[in-house]
């Protein structure tokens, strides 16, 4: 029987007609005329900002023509309509040179994520008992309005309080205006592994309240206290770029990387030397090498200028600061302290640097200002080969803030709603901040954004702060609006990056920034004509619009759109170095710690993760199942033990321990590393969250809520590695550590 | 002159970000497959960054090499292929023709690299993570293998439009998505026929060594060794 | 070679999927839920039969459309209606407002006009259904754009459909008949041409 004949024999019998009708169901649903003409199978790519970090890396959209399910006139129906299908680097941008890092790449999945907010929410159970009802944003906006024209007509508009993550662009400058102008403090922004205490050293070492740019491609030697700066610190895409060129990009040249720091980091892996320290002692380092340098007259004293002057002890040569008592305070040894100076001194240009860990002590201002001294004294300070700082845009808004205004901080507001018998804040608006996932337990953020009246978040997902939330206003995926940014590091001209929306709105969502424009108009007392913009777009547009024309026949505005920003040298001088008087000189104090020595034998050490950073990107599917490049670790989080600890306490990988502070306890796989000190136990964040979305909730546990509440006094950051724990083995593997390398069991459950 | 697409991979300049890994899942469709599977070493990676310690604390040292399919010239998978579906293309590549497997996993116990991966189910993207699926490339089913393609689908692009140009490759104009995403160009593809690319220039390097180069499988990606002072 | 072995696998196993399939209700064949491991590529004993034997479901228009008609007319179909055939791999199905480019001034008092013009009010869409296309499952990546350079003539894959007023499938898009067409042109016979 040939096919031809079996088809016959099928039609005969009729079971084909039954098979046709059974085989493929046909859901057919309305296909809506689409809004735009695209061509069907050819990509388009649109110039994109990229969210996740305030790097502010320039992106390509791929964008082409799909089918998606929308609502239109209430009806549900197919649309043929432009989709992003991928992200790249834009070539054209300075930061981003075309590159884009891991995280970067799975930025998509925001926009396509199955537990998106769809459209706006209202609570109806309990705070915090995720039960919300779907509204329009009629009556959204409406609440909205109705809660703050409440404050202003009892007098307390200085009660409404805005919470938001690091934006420096327009966004951030319309929240700033949007807050003045209503009468409100200015805007809350916390980010637990911020960066706080480094742009405040730089401040008062160089005049500049930004963060550093690595001039890698010219470099010829580094040394890093515990910068991750190819991984998840400041600018990591323009940093690796330069990182590759510092390494081969030269014929006959090869910098050479040292990295100081108590837990190998990806970046650390990556060094020629990687030197452990103990934790809270890496400023201690930076003085004893600066030490040598000028104890053997290899540069003078005075060559670090203002940056050594704010040192207790700099004009006396560091006297405190010999090898040995080096070695003995850090636990490296004198000859290597003597000989790293020398390498500095005869390998020029080097660059030293600081970030991570070593600032997130009580004594971190001392050890980056230790750190920026020591550049200061190579010579390397806005040198090639150096540490330059990238030209700025000046915004209105830099002239304005005067030095003595300290922003508040999440711990004040915390304290002060708690203390109070009604909270001082009655209204909080929360934009792209999970504080309650991030802070330490002691603050008690929870039980205080609780306390407040009203609460509403611009969030596009469920997570712990936003489940607090009484109204839900989901702002679009970055994709679908209008973003911009001016990043603080990473080029050598200033940059704002701009990106229109890619794509249309695939939910019932609005931008943020439109939302406010038009909460301001329709307050009592409008706030309209101070801000005098119908959209976000007008306000970009005249922001764009003030910046130099690239060229003589085309308009700043209309160039950005196309090419993804605007870069150059700006106006006049750009942002002035901010005249700051010098304090008494800083002494580098020895750190404090959280929990006594004989209770709590080890430093713990929670490090942003590769793949979630805080925390905020573990919602990410692609993300949860990218192996950590450290422990292949996929789905998971772990406890990073040092060998010789774990054969003391019997600790086998994938034993679950307990590890408890003084503040609570947590329960996680054991993970044998020899890249961790013995006295120290590492522990990703990103993990432990109670609600976000089905990829995250439930996963892991979140190191954040065992640290304590320590923080650098100058700028009240949280000085998050200065907790001490002890270390308990609990049972055997349950399964949850997923490693991709020899994990390949067919039966993880089963200990091998 | 036809093509012979080839890669290397400097390990001098790779910091093991992993964005290859990433951008790679992005460009192919490949699915993820959840916490329970992955447990069961059924996650499916083409691209992966495997690291390797040496020492002991406080001497510990990490080395980051970014393994994918290799390419072979002389490839263990393909003659155990009973249904060639696992073959080998003019310009070198080592196809997997989807409908042509039949999912025996023959070519994955004799891949030397561990770069192929078996599909135990079918892949499901929880709407609308659908959408952002790459319609240049196929969606693979339950019960065929898949592995890195050296995204062919940009390759049979750029072939398909410098026909319609009349012009060559350019090279470097060509990127799979991995090399094109490495922020420290650690990986460079190119036509390894053509002698002055950068591919072949790099392939000649004298730190340039094939992964298990003895075993004669005549890898068409060549790593280029980190150098240490320390 | 091939063919041999095909047809021998059909001489055994035709009669046993046909009695599997016969005996397969239409209600247990509606999508069972997925499997989390081990799912077969058809959920369905009919759908894997169907998909065997290249069976599919006529394709039901809307409402017939004259081909040629509007060839008569001299609009070519690559020039107006599927040029995405020229620029990239996909022909692409017009929608309304394609057709509401002429139909706005032209014949517009006919009652399949008046339907078209109705579509367009209503901001929805004239539901066409595919007539070619491949099956996912046979993982061929066919563009268009590259055989139009080569001249190939749209009546080659798509038979008549010039001459019809409901399009039908008319010449059958197997793997041989592509193959055929490529050696007799020189055109490269990689699996990797069509399959990725």
């Amino acid at each position: 029987m040939d096919r031809r004949a079996f088809i016959k024999v099928t039609a005969i019998t009729g079971t084909s007609a039954t098979l046709a009708n059974c085989g493929n169901p046909e859901h057919q649903l309305i296909r809506f005329v689409p809004d735009e003409e695209r061509v069907p199978g050819v990509a388009e790519w649109k110039p994109g900002l990229c969210p996740l970090c305030s790097a502010g890396c320039g992106l390509l959209v791929r964008v082409m023509e799909g089918d998606a399910e929308v609502l239109r006139g209430g009806q549900t129906g197919v649309m043929k309509m432009g989709l992003a299908k991928k992200l790249e680097g834009n070539p054209a941008h300075p930061i981003s040179q075309g590159k884009l890092c891991a995280r970067g790449q799975a930025a998509i999945q925001l926009t396509y994520h199955p537990d998106r907010i769809a459209h706006p929410l209202k609570r109806t159970g309990a705070r915090g008992s995720g039960q919300f009802q779907e509204v329009s944003w009629d009556v959204a906006l409406a609440e909205l309005v109705t809660q703050l024209d409440g404050l202003a007509a009892a007098g307390n508009r200085q009660s409404l309080a805005f919470m938001t993550g690091p934006s420096t662009g327009q966004r951030g400058e319309l929240v700033s205006q949007f807050l003045s102008r209503f009468g409100a403090p200015p805007a809350l922004s916390y980010e637990a592994f911020g960066d706080e205490v480094l742009r405040r050293a730089n401040l008062m070492s160089f005049g500049r309240s930004q963060l550093p740019t690595l001039d890698l491609p010219r470099t010829r030697y580094v040394i890093s206290f515990g910068a991750d700066f190819l991984g998840t610190w400041n600018s990591p895409v323009a940093q690796s770029a330069g990182y590759g060129h510092m390494r081969q990009g030269r014929s006959g040249v090869r910098a050479t990387f040292v990295q100081l720091e108590s837990r190998m980091s990806q970046t650390g892996a990556n060094a020629d030397e990687w030197i452990p320290v103990r934790p809270g002692t890496e400023g201690v380092v930076a003085l004893g090498l600066a030490h040598v340098l000028l104890a053997s007259g290899l540069r003078p004293a005075n060559a670090a200028g203002r940056a050594g002057a704010v040192i207790d002890g700099w004009s006396s040569g560091l006297s405190a600061y010999t090898p040995a008592e080096v070695e003995r305070r850090t636990g490296v040894v004198a000859a290597r302290i003597e000989r790293l100076a020398r390498e500095l001194a005869d390998q020029r240009p080097g660059v030293a640097v600081i970030g991570g860990a070593p600032l997130a002590h009580t004594n971190g201002l001392a050890a980056a200002l230790a750190v920026n001294a020591l550049n200061a004294l190579l010579g390397s300070v806005g040198e090639p080969g150096g540490v330059n700082f990238m030209p700025q845009i000046a915004r209105p808004g830099d002239t304005t803030r005067s030095r003595g205004d300290q922003p508040p901080t999440l711990a004040r507001m915390t304290a002060d709603i708690l203390a109070a018998d009604r909270s001082p804040v009655q209204a909080l608006l929360i934009d792209d901040a999970n504080p309650v996932f991030t802070a330490p337990p002691a603050w008690r953020v929870r039980e205080a954004l609780v306390k407040v009246p009203f609460m509403a978040s611009f969030g596009s997902f469920i997570d712990e702060t936003s489940v607090l939330a009484d109204l839900i206003l989901p702002d679009h995926s970055f994709l679908e609006s209008w973003t911009d940014a001016r990043p603080e590091s990473g080029a050598a001209v200033a940059v704002a990056t701009l990106a229109p929306p890619a794509m249309r709105p695939l939910h019932q969502t609005r931008a943020m920034p439109d939302v406010l424009l038009e909460v301001a108009g329709r307050l009592a007392q409008p706030l309209s004509p101070a801000l005098p913009w119908q959209t976000f777009d007008e306000m970009l547009r005249a922001a764009f619009a003030a910046l130099p024309a690239p060229a003589p026949d085309a308009d700043a505005w209309s160039s950005a759109q196309q090419q993804g920003g605007w870069w150059g040298a700006p106006a006049g001088n750009g942002l002035q170095i901010v005249p700051v008087g010098l304090a008494a000189p800083l002494k580098l104090a020895d750190p404090q710690f959280d929990g006594a020595v004989a209770e709590y034998p080890f430093h713990f050490l929670p490090y942003p993760s590769q793949a979630f950073l805080d925390g905020r990107l573990a919602h990410l599917p692609w993300l949860q199942e990218l192996p950590d490049v450290m422990s292949t670790a996929m789905w998971s989080s772990w406890v990073e033990i040092n060998p010789q600890t774990a054969a003391r306490l019997r600790i086998a990988e994938g034993d679950i321990v307990e590890v408890a502070s003084t503040q609570g306890s947590l329960r996680a796989p054991a993970l044998v590393s020899p890249g961790v000190a013995p006295d120290v136990i590492a522990m990703p964040a990103g993990q432990g969250h109670e609600t976000f979305t089905r990829y995250a909730s439930g996963r892991g546990q979140n190191p954040m809520k065992i640290l304590a509440p320590l923080t650098e006094p100058e700028t009240g950051a949280l000085a998050w590695a200065a907790t001490r724990v002890r270390l308990s083995r609990v049972g055997g593997p349950t399964g949850e550590l997923i490693l991709f390398a020899g994990g390949m069991a067919e039966h993880p459950n089963v200990r091998r | 002159m036809a093509h012979r697409w080839g890669m290397a991979v400097d390990l001098d300049r790779c910091t093991g970000c992993e964005a290859c890994v990433t951008a790679c899942r992005a460009e192919n469709n490949v699915p993820t497959v959840g916490a329970a599977q992955a447990a069961t070493g059924r996650a499916i990676h083409w691209m992966r960054v495997e690291r390797y310690w040496e020492g002991e604390f406080p001497d510990a040292r990490l080395k980051f090499r970014p393994v994918l399919c290799q390419q072979c010239d002389a490839a263990p998978c393909e003659p155990v292929c009973p249904t060639y579906a696992s073959h080998h293309t003019e310009e070198g590549l080592n196809a997997q023709v989807y409908n042509r497997c039949i999912g025996t996993r023959y070519c994955a116990n004799a891949c030397p690299y561990n770069v192929r991966f078996f599909n135990f189910f079918n892949p499901i993207w929880d709407k609308p993570l659908h959408l952002q699926l790459n319609p240049d490339v196929s969606i693979r089913e339950v019960g065929v293998m898949e592995k890195c393609t050296f995204c062919v689908q940009r390759i049979s692009a750029a072939e398909i439009q410098a026909k319609a140009d009349n012009t060559p490759i350019t090279d470097g104009d060509l990127k799979p998505a991995c090399v094109q995403s490495c922020p420290a160009t650690a990986l460079v593809f190119g036509d390894l026929n053509d002698s002055e690319s950068a591919v072949s220039r790099l392939s000649r390097s004298s730190r340039g060594s094939k992964l298990l180069g003895d075993l004669g499988t005549q890898p068409k990606v060549t790593y280029l060794a980190r150098q240490s002072q320390a | 070679m091939h063919t041999d072995s095909y047809g021998r696998f059909l001489r055994w196993a035709a009669p046993l999927v046909v009695a599997l399939a016969a005996v397969s209700s239409c209600r247990l064949a509606e999508e069972p839920p997925a499997a989390s491991v081990f799912t077969p590529a058809h959920r369905t004993i009919g759908s894997a039969v169907n998909d065997f034997l290249n069976i599919r479901p006529a394709p039901a228009q809307p409402f017939p459309f004259p081909h040629k008609a509007h060839l008569a007319k001299g609009i070519m179909c690559t020039e107006y209606c599927h040029e995405s055939a020229v620029k990239g791999p996909i022909a692409g199905l017009p929608s309304v407002k394609t057709c509401m480019i002429c139909h706005e001034s032209i014949a517009t008092d006919r009652p399949l006009i008046k339907t078209v013009a109705d579509y367009q009010k209503r901001g929805i869409d004239i539901p066409w259904q595919r007539v070619y296309g491949y099956a996912s499952e046979s993982h061929v990546r066919f563009n268009h754009a590259p055989h139009l350079r080569a001249k190939v003539d749209c009546v080659t894959c798509h038979g008549n459909i010039g001459q019809q007023t409901v399009a039908e499938r008319n010449v059958d898009l197997k793997m041989g008949f592509c193959v055929n067409c490529h050696k007799s042109k020189q055109a490269p016979n990689e699996c990797l041409t069509c399959h990725f």
